[in-house]
């Protein structure tokens, strides 16, 4: 039942904006109407897919999506998430979102109506293309042709919090790019006003930020439960959310040119567009099954097909009207060497080219292995080596860029920074001495504090301290830089300078971490709901009244016959010390620990970033 | 002073540290050294894993092989082509600098070169 009525909304809801669509242009409406046909739409899309959501909670297994993916014994959670744990859900979720944007946008005020409109008609025709994708190759309402009472089951790396809720902060990353993208095609159709250029920025920024935090889940889930001890590894599926996240950036930096009164409009249009595409071509290249991860449930060759040809229908479109209604050429930018304006335009190259380099390196393999049928690897070592020099001058650069002047390039105070440059790279090499010397620590430690030390002093000398919300809107994009540099803190300190140690151990043994006496205490296997487990625990600190306790080991999923490993992390503000547990041999345990310094600065840094996204938000 | 004195300034600072840091810390110990070469190396029988990181039986076997073959005084260099004569470029996470993958290494290179050719062009003609 719930099946049939999760299908007939989404046709309706698809109906409607094929309506919408056609009526533009044979019917005059009121335009309350037309708002009010685009919000039953989505409206329409959210009963479709929460009757999805039902199917599963209940564990309808009449329903062909629901059998193949859930299982009966599982926690209510993970039922929920299973929704959008396999493709056909995950693209009805794309889908909801997509329509949550357009009601939304439906309520935009100081908006020119008709610009609003033809924003509409636009995403209209996004939610044409993948509704028909949903209903032709990928529909989750199929009703189960035989009689079952049990499920197959979810993967089991997916049952997990930070999972559940993490592809619908990524996709609404991904598909508030639409909104942008609508906007910008809109600008260039009706071409009256730049107006539409602060509603871009409004919801670029709106993407930017869940598209930030919903790769930042990505990679804390893969911090704790892929067991590596990393959390991140250039896979393709990360080098693809990383793509429109850079250049999403650019898109928000380009986008405060206009407050400069330095619109480049063309350039703000192209990024828009590109932001789009990249998130229809990262969907393309996961759901296609081109590439293996955990992200590709069942590849079918039809649906790859199907989402390049949506990838060029939307790429091709937006870059054709692109090509024939080129926006006004604006007035010449002001360039000297360093005012804002060439800062930020040295900020956008170097963002487009790493987004094209990261965008090559992930589709390299592919290309050679249909050229010369031969299987090479483009990993972390190449993007390490190339991406990273591109973007070290734009990171020196971000520390002062915001107090500099759009006219002069003169700055105020300059010898404070230098004074400040020179002696914190003595303290970073003196520093870099006592500990392992290593090039890569030295440069990263340095830009690092470099970033937040001159963002301080940015903060400190331009600005009147004040305690009220006006103030930390102005001194906002200092605090974003402060962010990065925290973050690049973290990363250079865990992946540089990670410890690791080896023990092949009894129950009941002791050995000394970071100068800390550990006891192996005992193994313990349970049964769970849905899971068979399998525990070390550990005592950290034994010699302490407060030792604090870890469990490491591993999780069996009988239904799928999966084994996952779960790492213990015991988390400091200055470092994780990561326990994982390996096989049995010869009656010892391998236990492997790692000592990550710094992690928690990444995280610290992100929700830094996200915090002054929203903040952009709302300052115009 | 000028910014763009200051940037010059900056950059030569930490082009010299680079430089130097390069020159006295060559000297590595072997566990580093396998370390190093492992991380580039993919672990065949697992997901998008290196062989530092994993604890695969392949894996195992490989980092003994690396250890071995750098105690005999073999270079990275050798190692790498023996390990890709046995299996395949397929293993090599950092491709090869050879002539086919010329386009991947020099791309973001050549983007660099016509990026700055962009920015002199704009400001050049800001000045006219």
């Amino acid at each position: 039942m719930s099946s049939l009525v999760g299908f007939l909304s989404l046709v309706i809801a698809i109906g409607i904006n094929f309506y919408l669509f056609l009526s533009r242009y044979i019917f005059k409406f009121k335009k309350q109407k037309f708002n009010l046909f685009i919000r039953l739409s989505s409206l329409l899309t959210l009963l479709s897919f929460f009757s999805l959501m039902y199917a599963y909670v209940v564990s309808d297994f009449s329903n062909y999506n629901v059998f193949q993916n859930s299982h009966s014994n599982k926690p209510l959670i993970y039922k929920i998430s299973g929704t959008w744990g396999n493709h056909e859900g995950s693209m009805l979720l794309w889908l909801s979102i997509l329509s949550i944007f357009s009601f939304f946008f439906s309520f935009t005020k100081n908006i020119d109506k008709s610009f609003q409109r033809l924003t509409l008609i636009i995403q209209s025709l996004l939610h044409i293309l993948f509704g028909l994708f949903i209903v032709f190759t990928s529909n989750p309402f199929l009703v189960n042709s035989i009689l079952v009472n049990e499920g197959l089951g979810l993967n089991p790396i997916l049952q997990d919090p930070g999972l559940a809720v993490h592809p619908p902060i990524l996709y609404a990353g991904y598909v508030g790019y639409s909104i942008v993208f609508s906007i910008a095609i809109a600008g260039l159709f009706q071409n009256t006003d730049d107006e539409w250029l602060y509603v871009a920025k409004k919801w670029s920024l709106i993407s930017w930020t869940f598209l930030t935090g919903g790769i930042a889940l990505g990679s804390y889930w893969a911090y704790y439960e892929l067991g590596w001890g990393g959390w991140w590894f250039w896979d393709p599926v990360e080098n693809i959310s990383l793509m429109p996240w850079i250049a999403g950036l650019a898109l928000v930096h380009s986008l405060m040119m206009v407050r400069g009164e330095q619109a480049i409009k063309k350039w703000i249009v192209f990024l828009s567009i590109l932001c789009f595409s990249l998130s229809v071509f990262g969907t393309f290249l996961v759901r296609s099954g081109i590439l293996t991860s955990v992200h590709s449930f069942a590849a079918d060759a039809s649906r790859g097909i199907f989402i390049l040809l949506i990838f060029f229908i939307v790429t091709g479109f937006g870059f054709l009207v692109f090509l024939l209604k080129e926006p006004k050429k604006s007035n010449d930018l002001n360039l000297l060497f360093i005012n804002k304006v060439s800062a930020l335009v040295i900020n956008n190259i170097l963002m487009i080219i790493a987004t094209l380099t990261i965008l090559l390196g992930t589709i390299y393999p592919i290309i050679i292995e249909v050229l010369y049928n031969k299987r090479i690897s483009v990993g972390g070592p190449y993007f390490n080596s190339t991406v990273i020099p591109i973007m070290i001058p734009g990171f020196l650069l971000m520390s002062v860029a915001p107090i500099l002047s759009w006219q002069t390039n003169k700055i105020n105070n300059s010898k404070k920074y230098v004074l400040a440059f020179i002696v914190l790279s003595v303290l970073v090499l003196i520093q870099s001495y006592f500990l392992d010397f290593n090039t890569w620590g030295f440069v990263g430690l340095l830009l690092g504090f470099w970033i937040i030390l001159a963002s301080i002093i940015a903060i400190f000398s331009s600005y009147k301290i004040k305690i009220n919300i006006k103030f930390f809107k102005i001194i906002n994009p200092h605090v974003a830089h402060i962010g990065v540099g925290i973050a690049i803190i973290g990363i250079t300190c865990s992946s540089v300078f990670q410890n690791e140690l080896d023990f092949n151990l009894n129950e009941g043994d002791k050995f000394i971490v970071n100068g800390k006496t550990v006891l192996f205490e005992k193994i313990e296997t349970t049964n769970e709901i849905n899971f068979q487990s399998l525990r070390g625990k550990f005592l950290f600190d034994i010699e302490k009244n407060q030792s604090k306790e870890i469990e490491a080991g591993k999780n069996y999923y009988p239904v799928s016959k999966m084994i996952t490993s779960e790492a213990g992390i015991l988390h400091q503000w200055n470092k994780d010390i990561y326990f994982i547990l390996g096989d049995q041999k010869n009656n010892e345990w391998f236990v492997k620990v790692l000592i990550n310094p710094f992690v928690s600065f990444i995280w610290l840094g992100v929700i830094i970033m996200m915090y002054s996204g929203l903040i952009a938000v709302s300052r115009r | 002073m000028k910014l763009s004195h200051f940037y010059k300034f900056l950059h030569i600072i930490i082009l010299g540290f680079v430089f130097f840091t390069f020159k006295i810390f060559a000297i590595e110990n072997i566990e580093e050294r396998v370390k190093k070469l492992t991380l580039e190396l993919r672990c065949m029988t697992c997901q998008n894993q290196s062989i530092y990181d994993s604890d695969a039986e392949f894996s195992n076997d490989i980092k003994k092989i690396v250890i071995n073959k750098l105690k005999a005084g073999e270079s990275e260099r050798d190692i790498k082509k023996f390990l890709v004569a046995r299996y395949g470029e397929y293993i090599l996470f950092r491709p090869l600098m050879n002539y086919n993958n010329i386009f991947l290494w020099s791309f973001p290179f050549i983007l660099l070169i016509i990026g700055l050719f962009f920015i002199l062009i704009m400001s050049k003609r800001n000045k006219v």
